[in-house]
């Protein structure tokens, strides 16, 4: 079973290390020290079982699990923990299974046994409830976009992102180096981004930092400009108002 | 049963549909009776025994029925505030005192007796007047006897929350991880860290009423920042600026570590490439200056979170400083060009030390 360890802390990886590779059929495939690591050593390395510590700087352990779970065929995910009051109560909640650091060996390979993947339902259920109950840095709103593109995943930080547009099946997510596409919906996008994006149609949302004005094509229709944004999308009567006021 | 209790803390009438309450009310009431029929001479018309009985009679059904009343309105009594509470049970008491007196007189004196006009608004009038006294002093033993258990509770609560406040949890469960790491590497630094962690407990659970020197707390901090230079590596810079300080500088122990402690949790851990912490300390004839400084997270996260995080700790200390020297110390914080700094200001000297 080949396992990749990530914890933003050296000596915490080393022990981690040690007390897997004392297992029997268990092997150490590599190590990592945030979220954004863990998600780049998975692609590259494939391991079967990620042990997850939740409180690391960049991105935590609950979003990089989210992130995982968008990949075609996500490693399992054990999650570790010195003191999270407030993340023990949302695993409790999900019903999902955590390490308590130090960890003990024995039940190391208890929860290696019985490890299996996570689902994302599980996952954003997680990120909510413990947003909910966190008096810690951590926030309900993922830090990045994960979206599949052909060889793997690419991770679109959030103050990147001009806009969602909504197409048929996917959304179109805008962002400064281009464009992906990503199976989320717009309302779930609104629920957890409603402080940095604005709906401005249907299909819609910008973000409020980028706008920079409106103006009428050719139709008489009302698009709007935004920094860093080539693309003008249309703004629907509904929520003209509503953004002509947050102009002023 | 369990769901409306929860949301009920903050009510101070008891569950009054429990067997419990409603068997202690009625022992009560029984007892009033009592008095009542001792405290008239006996002998007029019936004699004492039949005359308890028709008072314990008439005051059970009074006391029963108000309170299963209460006990049906007790979920909409919950969105009520105390004195709308006390209202709505005096007016259900005086309610049915009243309707019970109108029914006992009825039968007593019209139907039994054949007195059509024996003292009715007297009677009435009396029976409400006793209703209400006896009521009053009822809900008011309620009042007192939550508000009595609530502070019970908010004491032992904020004893948690200081200890909590001068050492964190996260902090001593990472700190048992990496001695367990290091005793399979390097066993000496298990042992010192095994030290300093003892000597930080030592000052957390001892008497947090007396005073240290400020040379000695900042031994302490010292201690701590070794604790965690293992566990943060090269992300953890730290500058030391220490001027020589007055001996006689006194500080309550632990008051400058939590912020120190804060610094890294807020400033340093959530900064993937780290950053620098520098502790100052600078003294003139008359105060201590202490500064803490640290970069700010950067991401941006959860910056309402961690103020939130911050203001139990800063709570306590603030507290400690102004028990010990009221006006003559302070506690600031600013940003400063991308940098959080807290500042603590001591006198030079304590004042009079209270003899022990």
């Amino acid at each position: 079973m080949k396992i990749l360890i990530v914890d933003d802390e050296p000596l915490a990886r080393s022990r981690l290390a040690a007390l897997v590779r004392e297992l029997p059929g268990c092997e150490v495939a590599g190590e990592a020290g945030n979220g954004i690591q863990a998600l780049e050593q998975v692609q590259a390395l494939e391991p079967d079982v990620v042990l997850l510590d939740i409180r690391m700087p960049g991105m935590d352990g609950i979003e990089a699990a989210r992130h995982l779970s968008t990949l075609e065929t996500p490693p399992a995910v054990i999650f570790t923990t010195a003191y999270d009051d407030y993340a023990l109560a949302a695993f409790e909640t999900c019903a999902l299974d955590y390490l308590l650091k130090p960890i003990r060996q024995e039940r190391l390979a208890r929860a290696l046994e019985s490890c299996h993947r996570l689902t994302r339902a599980q996952l954003a259920a997680l990120q909510e409830a413990g947003a909910r109950g966190s008096a810690a840095a951590q926030t309900e709103a993922r830090s990045h976009i994960s979206a599949r593109v052909k060889g793997g995943l690419r991770l679109v930080p959030v103050e990147d992102i001009c806009f969602f547009h909504a197409d048929q099946k996917y959304v179109t997510v805008g962002y400064l180096d281009g464009e992906v596409l990503i199976d989320e919906s717009l309302k779930s996008l609104e629920k957890e981004f409603g402080d940095r994006f604005v709906r401005i149609h249907r299909n819609a949302l910008v973000a409020r930092a980028r706008i920079m004005g409106l103006e009428k094509d050719r139709g008489g229709r009302c698009r709007i400009i935004l920094r860093d944004c080539a693309r003008r999308l249309e703004i629907s009567r509904r929520h003209l108002p509503d953004i002509r006021r947050q102009l002023r | 049963m369990k769901q409306p209790e929860k949301q009920c803390e903050h009510m101070y009438l008891p569950d009054l549909c429990g067997v419990r309450t409603v068997l202690t009310l009625v022992v009560v009431a029984e007892l009033f009776v009592f008095v009542l029929a001792l405290g008239t001479p006996a002998g007029s018309e019936v004699d004492r025994w039949t005359r308890l009985g028709l008072i314990s009679l008439f005051v059970q059904w009074i006391t029963l029925f108000s309170s299963s009343l209460l006990c049906l309105a007790r979920r909409h009594l919950c969105r009520l505030r105390a004195p709308g509470v006390t209202l709505v049970a005096f007016a259900i008491i005086l309610g049915t005192t009243a309707l019970f007196s109108e029914l006992t007189w009825w039968l007593y004196y019209r139907v039994v007796f054949h007195h059509p006009h024996a003292w009715h608004y007297d009677f009435l009038a009396r029976n409400l007047l006793v209703a209400t006294i006896v009521s009053g002093l009822v809900l008011r033993y309620f009042y007192v006897q939550q508000q009595w258990k609530r502070n019970l509770r908010a004491e032992s609560e904020s004893r948690m929350q200081a200890l909590q406040a001068r050492i964190r949890p996260h902090f001593l469960f990472n700190s048992m991880n990496t001695i367990a790491s290091l005793v399979r590497t390097a066993p000496d630094t298990a042992e010192r860290t095994v030290e300093d962690l003892a000597d930080l407990f030592r000052a957390a659970l001892g008497d947090e009423r007396k005073l240290i020197p400020v040379s000695e707390e900042l031994a302490l901090c010292r201690r701590y920042l070794d604790i965690e230079a293992l566990r943060l590596g090269e992300r953890l810079q730290v500058d030391w600026s220490l001027a020589p300080l007055p001996d006689s500088a006194r500080i309550p122990p632990l008051c400058l570590q939590p912020l120190i402690e804060n610094a890294i949790y807020h400033g340093i851990e959530p900064r993937t490439e780290g950053g620098r912490l520098v502790v100052r300390a600078a003294a003139d004839d008359r105060q201590v200056v202490l500064t803490v400084r640290n970069p700010l997270a950067g991401d941006g996260t959860g910056d309402g979170a961690r103020r939130q995080g911050n203001q139990l700790a800063l709570a306590n200390i603030r507290e400690r400083l102004a028990v010990h020297f009221g006006e003559a110390a302070q506690l600031r914080m600013e940003e400063e060009d991308g940098c959080f700094v807290v500042t603590l200001v001591l006198p030079a000297t304590p004042p009079e030390e209270t003899p022990t």
